[in-house]
């Protein structure tokens, strides 16, 4: 009999390593190990150091490749920059709720990235292109610290020119190449051209982004159960079982990672 | 279900019978306190059953404090030995439920736990003489067995009642059937008259009940839930250590590619720190709170039932004097 162990890593090699801005890459891993749906997370493991979650970046839809793109800030993402192409690494997963897509179609969708947070909603971006047609229009509003901070720098054009897709992006502080927004990304949200009757917002970013951006989509129109937010804990597991990554009574790896405001509303502190 | 009647000097030779099979432990008396103890054919240690739960939650048994879970670049060797687990009491066995309903009534079911819970014998025993620590009477327990273990013990007279609660006890009593007795009808009105002065002992401890919506209560204002009371805690973790029903854990990886878990507690402070350094508790209240949110309330949602068993070791074990039961009376 062969015992499914779950806190097993399936070993697979980097393909393929891009730096996307000053502290964050985007790491390719091919052929694809795991299948998942947008919004779901992996545990990613640099062998003898440890593994840590995160959501691919890549389109669930391509079945060559997964793409993750990480930012540098602790031990595990340390380790995982001091890697090169054809290292071997490990993954499990997929783990957590994917977004109910279903629930978006006819919809106008309103996507709101700050930083590497982007990363998650670009999954979820391909996702929704991959079938265009079955929403009404697809926001982008993204915000990063400096221009040289902007990730996917060399897609944004190309997405920006798609019928039913408008991307805004802004900086919080400008440099001579830059002639768009200036200011936190709150500023290109003065405007929110949707019909709050029927529309969703995604968020994903930094925890003080995060709770900016939620009160002023609140305040803009957008109902609770309709806000879905990129939450960030410590999922050690992802199992729904070491209980590190509580929000209130849910649990961020397995109700999450990405929970809206309803179900998280009632938590005292939900963006750390 | 049936009962028979084990005679003393009977005790030991089932005993040596089971070592055949499993490895066995038993509750022993150490520093005036009851403590598992492996029995081996030369042991000499008396058996205990007089006394409450053992010092060590009964989770050692089922969910090493440390192990190894997986391992990178080669096969995880694993060798999980059948034991039996001899006189666990009614609050050690309601904690089993509550992992059972973590790590096997899940989509992950735990490989670990499920193969050592399949392996381990549950010989339980009453509780007659319940301490000042004791409270499984206000989590609707009684302090003697009536399911949940494969055989249940209760000392009368001169030998034991035994009755068998599972296949698995069954099995057992008829492979050893040579020892066994009918129970007369004084074994089992001592049986009840024992079982009786333990629960009025227990009502005596506890006059006070917790109130029906204990888990709505527990999602009150921090400030007003624990300051008086979470004033003595030093953040020492050792009531979440020897908790029966706490079942946190963390996952890291060693050098040599080994995947370790090993127990964590909510009260630690990193505890729930993320990979950028933010913390989501890191405020002492958030994290003493967090304990009874999770007891109380999360747990209760999920499963229908409380993460606490009345057992009463945080009480014993904490060095600053908290009462869980003043607390939560307080609520």
């Amino acid at each position: 009999m062969t015992i499914i162990n779950p806190y097993e890593s399936l070993p697979c090699r980097l393909t393929e390593i891009v730096e996307e801005s000053p502290g964050i890459k985007t790491f390719t891993i091919s052929p694809k190990p795991i299948n998942f749906e947008a919004g779901q997370f992996a545990e990613l493991t640099v062998p003898g150091v440890g593994e840590a979650p995160f959501t691919p970046s890549s389109s669930p839809f391509d079945n060559d490749k997964l793409e993750f793109t990480i930012m540098k800030v602790g031990r595990v993402t340390t380790a995982l920059f001091n890697l090169k192409p054809g290292d071997l690494v490990g993954i499990r997963g997929p783990y957590g709720k994917r977004y109910p897509l279903e629930k978006f179609r006819g919809k106008e969708v309103f996507i709101v990235g700050g930083g590497v947070g982007f990363a998650p909603l670009r999954s979820l971006f391909l996702a929704l292109v991959h079938n265009i047609n079955d929403y009404k229009k697809i926001y982008i509003r993204y915000g990063a610290r400096s221009p040289k901070d902007i990730v996917y720098k060399q897609f944004l054009p190309k997405w920006d020119k798609l019928e039913n897709v408008d991307i805004l992006l802004t900086v919080d502080v400008g440099d001579e190449t830059w002639n768009g927004r200036v200011g936190v990304v709150t500023v290109i949200l003065d405007e929110i051209p949707v019909d709050f009757n029927n529309s969703v917002a995604i968020v994903c970013g930094p925890p003080i982004m995060m709770k900016f951006v939620t009160k002023r989509l609140l305040e803009a129109g957008f109902s609770g159960a309709d806000l879905y937010l990129s939450m960030e804990r410590n999922m050690s597991c992802g199992l729904g079982q070491c209980n590190h990554c509580r929000v209130g009574e849910l649990y961020v790896c397995k109700d999450g990672p990405v929970l809206t405001w309803s179900q998280i509303k009632h938590v005292r502190e939900p963006f750390v | 279900m049936e009962t028979y009647f084990l005679p003393l000097d009977k005790f030991v030779p089932l005993l040596l019978r089971l070592i055949e099979k499993y490895e066995v432990f038993i509750p022993t008396i150490e520093q005036e306190r009851p403590h598992f103890h492996r029995f081996s054919s030369e042991d000499t240690s008396t058996i205990s059953f007089e006394h409450i739960r053992t010092v060590e939650p009964v989770k050692h048994f089922l969910f090493k404090p440390i192990e190894s879970v997986a391992s990178f670049d080669k096969p995880l060797e694993k060798g999980i030995k059948p034991q039996a687990i001899v006189g666990i009491k009614r609050c050690d066995l309601k904690a089993i439920e509550v992992y059972d309903k973590v790590f096997l009534d899940s989509e992950f079911v735990d490989p670990f736990y499920k193969k050592r819970r399949e392996t381990t014998i549950l010989i339980s025993a009453d509780c007659p003489q319940p301490e000042p620590t004791c409270f499984c009477n206000l989590l609707g327990l009684n302090p003697w067995v009536d399911e949940g273990a494969d055989l249940n013990v209760t000392p009368v007279r001169s030998g034991y009642v035994i009755e068998p609660l599972s296949p698995k006890g069954e099995a057992i009593i008829e492979e050893n059937k040579i020892w066994f007795e009918n129970t007369s009808p004084e074994d089992l009105e001592q049986r009840e008259a024992s079982r009786k002065k333990a629960l009025d002992k227990l009502k005596e401890i506890n006059p006070d009940r917790f109130k029906e919506d204990l888990y709505e209560r527990v999602n009150v204002n921090e400030q007003k839930f624990c300051l008086s009371e979470a004033s003595g805690c030093v953040e020492c973790c050792g009531c979440l250590m020897c908790c029966p029903t706490c079942y946190c854990f963390l996952l890291y990886d060693e050098p040599s590619n080994e995947r370790v878990r090993i127990w964590d507690a909510c009260y630690y402070a990193a505890y729930a720190r993320v990979g950028g350094g933010a913390n989501p508790m890191p405020d002492f209240t958030s994290r003493f709170k967090n304990r009874f949110e999770c007891k109380f309330n999360y747990f209760y949602k999920y499963h229908g039932f409380f993460a606490c068993t009345g057992c009463g070791r945080c009480i014993s074990g904490c060095m600053g004097k908290i009462d869980i039961r003043k607390i939560l009376l307080k609520l």
